[in-house]
């Protein structure tokens, strides 16, 4: 309320020199009143009965402690390495359940129960090339491995062979996988370590599949290395 | 301040000429920010084309980090955000609060030059620093830690001058609706930056949490910061454009305490499922689905009080934008709630959707409000008309149809990965598939930022040669329609 309208008379070069857009504006009005229609009340409690849900059991029970709101509050925290048990982490679950999920590549060919294909892909069950020595197991998978080849009696030739898997793998996957293989499936035998699969990648660096009798002098040797004490080293190192 | 109709010639003069007072009083720095900011908006929409171009070709123009869409998308954002958003935001705020208020910028115009200059030169080291590979990688903060004592001094400094004019103003009972959404923004901007700053460049590592108060301070800056000022624009455009006073009182008081009291509790829903404390995500779920409610009521008001009038919508400039600006603000809502509640947040979380909810509401309804309200103050500053129908269509449309397309493909993408993702019978798929999946949105994404870039461009130039005093010479208005000819439109602009 700068000017009082009554006694404020502008001249006629302030008026000249208004543009045209000033002139030719609204008046500011006072706000209508409407009330508030009954359809908008309605809808707001529509709208509080559905936010309303994501509160209740989703709160934790306003506890600072809990970020899982479907746990009781006094669970402890469940992933390994946390609370109490993180001494008690079992380098052989761990490598099970890992390779479990690594073992997705396998299953494509090996099958997911692990019997292969009759006549096409070898099995892993039972397989003295799986329970056998780790050198040799490393070894194909690594490399991969081509031509005919004996397995539980049978013999196979798959056009192609195996591909070299472990060339696209880190150790540590690549051990997971061997590790579970070998204790899966009624096969019991000891754990592959990413050290293992380490030293075999130093050792051969080579770029073809290997055949079986390339392999042969490989059958039964262990390559050296501790396995992890504890209740992972179920078996001892042969 | 004429609330009722002036009751003689004379005064209709006498508050022609105080109008015309008040707005040369802020003229300089609105015209200032105005410039500046659609010149970080072309800077934006640019780099939001390259970085869309990056997600599905990822060594378009070269494999060199500096334009990596991991540096590419954040500049873009921030460069729409401080660049653009709130530089613009605060010229319209400044203008409408002088203008409700009734009261002139007395003095320290100086200062705010000041202000608007470094607030510009800490935008473009920022963004300069994170291109260079200096990202602090917060969302929205992206850009040093040193730069945001310098925007928050400079948005205090514009900030003060409003907060004066509110208080001097005569406010009779439920007039001042635009200026208390506007008000709401000089104070909740500097509560919602200097909190999330301080938290996260000032203290010692919060971990988790951190995280939740990045994704509150960019829902705080949306709902707190853009919303109210375009609201308080559109409050402002649409009853000077129609000629009607605001539909209902009550509903305007609604909607803004309702917004105001809700705002603040939203963010960390975003970490629904996530390592927080349960009951802030479950917070941030029930207030940003409760959030329907002022986004529903605001919507109704403005409905009630374009009712009738939707002529205009076709003819003004200024209502046009104003009106698609409001009608995306319930998209803007409906996208909030679909992305906060735990059913369908869960497939949403994120996603591309996440995306789509930060255009829509920064640029479908902040911006659109604001290009509205540009084109309604800028003759009124530089005394000279807009140029050229063609190019105020152009931007129109190009910008509607880019923001529409960009908001769609986004939720549709975000609906396609987050459901493949958690998906049990998608085991076996790797996650790199599942994001090349999303590959035809991007390409969608990249086409919908060129349309929007296009509009700019026009936009740019319309507004450079209005600053520049080459407007039209005319006491006609600039309308949208040339069938009505033999109308008098002079009443609509």
């Amino acid at each position: 309320m700068s000017a009082n309208p009554s006694n404020y008379s502008p001249d006629s070069i302030d008026l000249d020199r208004l543009h045209a857009a000033v002139k030719r504006e609204k008046q500011d009005l006072q706000p209508g009143r409407e009330p508030v229609p009954m359809l908008v009340i309605f809808l707001a409690m529509v709208v509080a009965v559905i936010a309303g849900g994501q509160l209740g059991l989703m709160t934790g029970e306003w506890n600072f402690e809990t970020s899982n709101p479907f746990l009781a509050a006094s669970s402890p925290d469940p992933r390994p390495g946390a609370g109490e048990g993180a001494a008690s982490v079992d380098p052989f679950q761990t490598a099970m359940k890992k390779g479990a999920s690594g073992y997705a590549v396998c299953g494509g060919c090996h099958q997911g129960n692990g019997m292969g294909i009759p006549g096409q892909f070898p099995p892993l069950a039972g397989s003295e090339w799986v329970v056998g020595g780790t050198e040799r197991l490393i070894r194909v998978v690594q490399h991969g491995l081509v031509g005919a080849i004996t397995v539980k009696g049978q013999s196979y030739n798959t056009p192609g062979g195996m591909q070299a898997f472990g060339a696209a793998m880190s150790a540590t996957d690549l051990a997971n996988v061997l590790t579970y293989i070998r204790n899966s499936w009624g096969n019991e035998a000891t754990m592959i370590t990413k050290e293992m699969v380490e030293k075999v990648r130093t050792e051969e660096k080579r770029v073809q599949q290997w055949t079986e009798a390339e392999l042969a002098p490989f059958a039964d040797k262990n390559v050296p290395g501790d396995i992890p004490a504890g209740p992972g080293a179920t078996k001892p190192a042969a | 301040m004429q609330i009722n109709s002036p009751s003689s010639e004379i005064e209709t003069q006498a508050d022609n000429v105080r109008r015309a007072t008040i707005d040369k009083s802020v003229k300089g720095p609105v015209l200032f920010l105005f410039l500046n900011a659609a010149f970080w908006l072309m800077a934006s929409t640019i780099l939001g084309v390259l970085a869309a171009v990056k997600l599905f070709s990822p060594s378009f123009l070269g494999d060199c980090a500096f334009i990596t869409f991991g540096r590419l998308q954040p500049a873009h954002l921030n460069a729409l955000v401080y660049g653009w958003g709130i530089q613009a935001g605060l010229g319209v705020m400044l203008w409408i609060m002088a203008r409700r208020s009734g009261q002139e910028l007395r003095n320290g115009r100086s200062i705010l030059y000041v202000a608007g200059v470094f607030w510009n030169i800490a935008v473009t080291l920022g963004l300069v620093s994170i291109l260079t590979g200096g990202n602090t990688s917060m969302q929205w903060l992206e850009m040093p830690s040193w730069i945001w004592p310098i925007l928050l001094l400079s948005f205090l400094v514009y900030a003060w001058p409003m907060v004066i004019m509110f208080g001097k103003a005569f406010r009779p009972e439920g007039f001042m609706v635009s200026t208390w959404y506007i008000l709401g923004a000089c104070f909740w901007f500097p509560w919602i930056y200097l909190t999330a700053n301080v938290c996260l460049n000032c203290l010692p590592s919060l971990g988790a949490l951190a995280a939740g108060i990045n994704a509150w301070f960019v829902h705080g800056l949306i709902l707190l910061f853009f919303a109210p000022v375009a609201i308080g624009s559109a409050y402002y455009f649409i009853p000077k454009i129609t000629g009607k006073p605001i539909a209902s009182a009550d509903l305007s008081k609604l909607g803004f305490w309702s917004l105001a009291f809700l705002a603040g509790w939203t963010g960390m829903q975003v970490y629904m499922g996530g390592p927080l404390p349960a009951w802030m995500p479950s917070i941030g779920a029930f207030t940003g689905t409760l959030l329907l409610l002022p986004v529903g009521v605001v919507g109704l008001n403005h409905h009630l009080t374009t009712l009738g009038k939707h002529d205009m919508v076709a003819t003004s400039p200024t209502l046009r934008f104003t009106f698609l600006g409001s009608l995306f603000f319930p998209v803007t809502g409906v996208i909030l709630a679909l992305l906060s509640n735990y059913s369908t947040g869960v497939t949403l979380q994120f996603t591309h959707a996440s995306y789509g909810f930060q255009i829509v509401s920064v640029y479908g309804f902040f911006s659109m409000c604001v290009f509205g309200a540009i084109y309604y103050i800028v003759p009124r500053l530089t005394g000279c008309e807009w140029l050229s129908v063609r190019l105020i269509r152009n931007h129109f449309w190009f910008s509607t149809y880019g923001i529409a397309a960009i908001v769609v493909t986004s939720l549709v993408a975000g609906i396609q990965q987050g459901g493949d993702l958690n998906n049990p019978e998608m085991w076996d798929q790797d996650f790199m598939q599942l994001s090349m999946n999303a590959r035809p949105y991007m390409i969608a994404r990249a086409l919908a930022w060129g349309l929007i870039t296009w509009s700019n461009i026009w936009f740019l130039i319309h507004l450079v040669l209005m600053v520049a005093g080459l407007g039209r010479r005319s006491s006609a208005p600039t309308l949208l329609h040339s069938s009505h000819d033999d109308t008098p439109h002079a009443a609509h602009a």
